[in-house]
């Protein structure tokens, strides 16, 4: 069992890899670049040597190469030596220069930066100075001297996974003043439950409970799944859909870390839990408030983030769909040919072929008019009310999808010779149907239940798109429409981890339900 | 004497007759054709006729109406009264061609009405398309997967990770690449659209493939391709049915989701998508520019897929008694 666990998850890193790789491909290679201009105003109003200029800052801020202006070297170079107003200087300018004339190569700091990047593995590329007839420079025109790292698909991968996880201990904070270094349990103060604290790590809780969802949390892993270009500038994807979308500070009464234990509160929003070290000098007034210098914290924020959104509106509709979805699909079976099954065959003909938009938008129509509850998720002056209508049209489909399959599997059932055998045991209708039919028949139900779970992660398109939920479901199609790579390399690992993950746990929970089933390739049939 | 007494009752009993030689050679069983048997189920219910003869007729307006109504979304672009008229006031609006008009106009002036018989001709096309393209390679290799063991270890693989990469972003860098006319979008859906159907029926020649009598037959040394066409596929007709009946709704379906998030088909090809999406922004407000698309697709999807699952339960031989 061990060695089959292992085989299959190495198996599943490997698929993801490729994945990634495949993906990577795609959204680097395969595409065009020149499409993020399309619609691009200021590339349009660039000409010559600038429009080229801006192409390449436009590819390295994409992703798609590490880029490097000579002027840029200068600046950090002459820096160095001069410090603020190093601008004003003259051997900055003579050298700032000296690209735009004849005989730039003669220059020492330009041998200086060929030399580096040259040696880095860099591609130089010089844009000489477009001129007028009369001497004057064109617009657009001035000269360039850059620097240019196409990376290979290889490379990428081996960078992203580089810097795919990063673990916290205690030896990460490099500060003489800190003394104790461990990791250790200890009552945590502000939950009242236990937590994990660290000196010496980066954050002081690493792993802690409190009321907010998943209500466990932990800073010991950081998880970079990738890193948005355009959409959210700059931000990780992980703080993007982990942090709540409405950005109002939520004050509690609490306490200090020094205070604790004394009836000294305050009402504060700073989030305790989020303590790290602060590898700079404390002011006095934080020598009062903390014991330690893990004193940089972050606020609660009130408001659901974009993961909690669709998670909570897509675990409610699966719940309301296994819990309506079940028993209608054992009705329909019981009654097969009759009434109730031949009215069930109707909704899941309609949900199975019918456009899911169709009728999204005729139950949007319906709820909107008939209950008058909000339509679009923003303008909702009650917000728990806007959750309804997405939670009921998700939950339609899962209903009809559920009815199917035990409807399918009941039927399939009901022809066995155990069930024949029951009937001539004298046993009651119910008690077949109950104990013998719906057990067998749920077996293929129970793999489908981490699916669904983990799904509810992913968010719905449509619906989220339809009412305007701020959830993740619409964050593929955003991602390809703005070309932000990054975000796209991001979600398909989310997606593939859940999905793989889903399978292996749905594959554990079948074995566990049905003793029949063995996951080791050694015993059983199967070959 | 006894011997006597009872040949007389036999006598009286039974007659000898000759051996017949012809009639020694003919089988008695009654004459049994599989697809007359499949017919003869599927008309037996009497919805499926109506069905039929609904799916026939929208079949043939979808193809023959564009002929005589050229759909032209543009038409009315310069005249922003046209936009968004009420079926109503479009008649009013317009005076002539009641036909064309009584179904309002769209947000660019467009008919409602010959645009939906457009449309509905490209999902149909595409569906028709996609399914054909998709159901012969997926069966074929699919057939070929689930048989030899070998070629099944390397399409696993292949299949683990085709199958994890979102489809959106296939499509969409697809529609990047190769543009977003009908071919272009018939072979973005194409390309790894015949690797889930091949899945499904390599485990279903899976299951068939060590069953006795195909066992047998490898024994008297019926050589593999023989085996795949002749014991195992006709064994899959009703498998193969369903599939289709899912298959092509599907691709209507698909059609409409892709234009709804922005990588359908290219503006200058009417779809019932498209109209779908440019009808979802004011659903509410312009009711008449929405509905006519979503229900002309619907009615389409409902009619492939009611009559492709009862042509499914009728292709399964054990129905047939």
């Amino acid at each position: 069992m061990r060695k089959y666990m292992l085989k299959r998850i190495l198996f599943s890193i490997f698929s993801l890899l490729v994945v990634v790789m495949v993906v990577m491909l795609l959204v680097y290679t395969a595409i065009d670049r020149k499409v993020i201009f399309q619609t691009d105003d200021v590339w349009n109003k660039k000409s010559n040597n600038d429009r080229i200029i801006y192409e390449y800052t436009m590819y390295g801020k994409y992703g798609y190469m590490n880029y490097v202006d000579y002027t840029s070297f200068l600046k950090t170079k002459y820096e160095g030596i001069y410090g603020a107003d190093y601008t004003t200087q003259k051997d900055y300018k003579t050298d700032k220069d000296a690209i735009q004339k004849e005989g730039w190569k003669e220059n020492e700091s330009v041998k200086e930066f060929m030399q580096t990047y040259y040696n880095k593995g860099y591609k130089l590329r010089y844009l000489e100075p477009i001129k007028y007839r009369s001497g004057k420079t064109k617009p657009g025109g001035t000269g360039y001297l850059i620097a240019i790292e196409e990376k290979s698909v290889v490379w990428r991968l081996v960078d992203y996974i580089k810097g795919f996880i990063t673990a916290e201990n205690k030896n990460m904070v490099q500060d003489p003043e800190l003394t104790e270094r461990y990791v250790r349990f200890e009552k945590d103060p502000y939950s009242g439950l236990f937590a994990i604290v660290g000196s010496g790590t980066q954050h002081k809780y690493l792993l802690y409970f409190d009321g907010r969802f998943p209500f466990i949390h932990q800073n010991w892993l950081h998880l970079n799944l990738g890193t948005s270009f355009t959409r959210y500038r700059g931000q990780e994807i992980t703080t993007v859909i982990s942090t709540p979308v409405s950005g109002e500070l939520k004050t509690v009464k609490t306490q200090y870390p020094t205070k604790l234990g004394t009836d000294e509160y305050v009402e504060t929003a700073i989030n305790f839990h989020s303590l790290s070290y602060n590898t700079g000098t404390l002011s006095d007034v934080e020598k009062t408030q903390f014991p330690d210098k893990y004193t940089v914290y972050s606020y609660n924020r009130s408001g659901m983030s974009m993961l909690e959104t669709s998670f909570v509106i897509g675990i409610f509709a699966s719940m309301i769909a296994y819990g309506i979805g079940l028993p209608l699909g054992i009705l329909n079976a019981r009654k097969k040919d009759k009434l109730p099954d031949k009215l069930g065959n109707a909704y899941i003909i309609f949900i199975m072929s019918v456009p899911a938009l169709a009728y999204i938008f005729m139950f949007a129509a319906l709820g909107t008019t008939l209950f008058k509850l909000p339509y679009k998720f923003a303008v909702a002056t009650v917000p728990i009310l806007a959750f309804i209508l997405p939670t009921l049209s998700l939950s339609l489909r899962e209903i009809g999808g559920l009815m199917r399959w035990v409807r399918r599997y009941m039927i399939d059932q009901m022809n066995s010779d155990y069930v024949k055998f029951a009937r001539s045991q004298g046993l009651s209708e119910h008690e077949i149907y109950s104990t013998h039919i719906a057990k067998n028949a749920m077996i293929p139900i129970v793999h489908g239940i981490p699916g669904t779970i983990l799904g509810c992660l992913v968010g719905a398109i449509i619906t989220e798109t339809v009412y305007s939920v701020p959830g993740v479901g619409r964050l593929l199609t955003q991602a390809i429409n703005t070309h932000d790579n990054g975000v796209i390399v991001a979600v398909t690992v989310f997606y593939t981890t859940l999905s793989i993950l889903s399978q292996i746990l749905g594959d554990l929970l079948m074995a566990k339900y049905d003793p029949r089933i063995s996951l080791n390739a050694d015993k059983g049939g199967g070959r | 004497m006894n011997n006597n007494t009872s040949n007389l009752q036999n006598a009286e009993l039974f007659r000898f007759i000759d051996r017949d030689e012809i009639a020694s050679e003919k089988i008695t069983a009654p004459r049994y054709s599989y697809w007359r048997s499949v017919f003869r189920m599927f008309f037996k219910k009497k919805i499926n006729i109506v069905m039929i003869i609904l799916l026939v007729l929208l079949f043939l307006a979808a193809f023959l109406l564009p002929i005589f109504w050229p759909y032209d979304p543009y038409e009315n672009v310069l005249d922003a009264k046209t936009y968004n008229l009420k079926p109503s006031e479009a008649i009013t609006y317009f005076g002539s061609n009641g036909i064309k008009w009584c179904l309002g106009t769209g947000q660019l002036g467009n008919s409602i009405m010959y645009g939906i018989w457009s449309s509905a001709r490209t999902s149909l096309l595409l569906a028709v398309t996609c399914a054909a393209i998709n159901m012969t390679i997926g069966i074929i290799i699919g057939a070929v997967w689930g048989y030899s063991k070998r070629f099944d270890a390397v399409m696993l693989v292949i299949f683990n990770i085709v199958a994890n990469v979102p489809d959106i972003l296939l499509l969409s860098v697809l529609v990047y690449i190769i543009g977003s006319g009908f071919w272009p979008f018939v072979f973005a859906l194409t390309i790894t659209g015949w690797l889930g159907i091949a899945y499904f029926i390599r485990t279903q020649v899976m299951i068939i493939r060590d069953r006795e009598y195909s066992l047998a037959s490898r024994c008297l040394g019926t050589p593999i391709n023989r085996v795949v066409s002749k014991n195992i596929l006709p064994y899959l007709i009703s498998v193969i049915v369903t599939l289709l009946a899912t298959n092509l709704p599907g691709y209507i379906n698909s059609e409409v989701f892709l234009s709804f998030i922005g990588i359908g088909l290219s503006a200058s090809v009417p779809s019932l998508g498209r109209m779908i999406q440019q009808g979802q922004t004011a659903f509410l407000t312009y009711p008449w520019a929405f509905w006519p698309p979503v229900i002309i697709a619907s009615i389409l999807t409902i009619l492939l897929y009611f009559l492709g699952q009862n042509l499914a339960d009728a292709s399964d031989p054990r129905t047939h008694m």
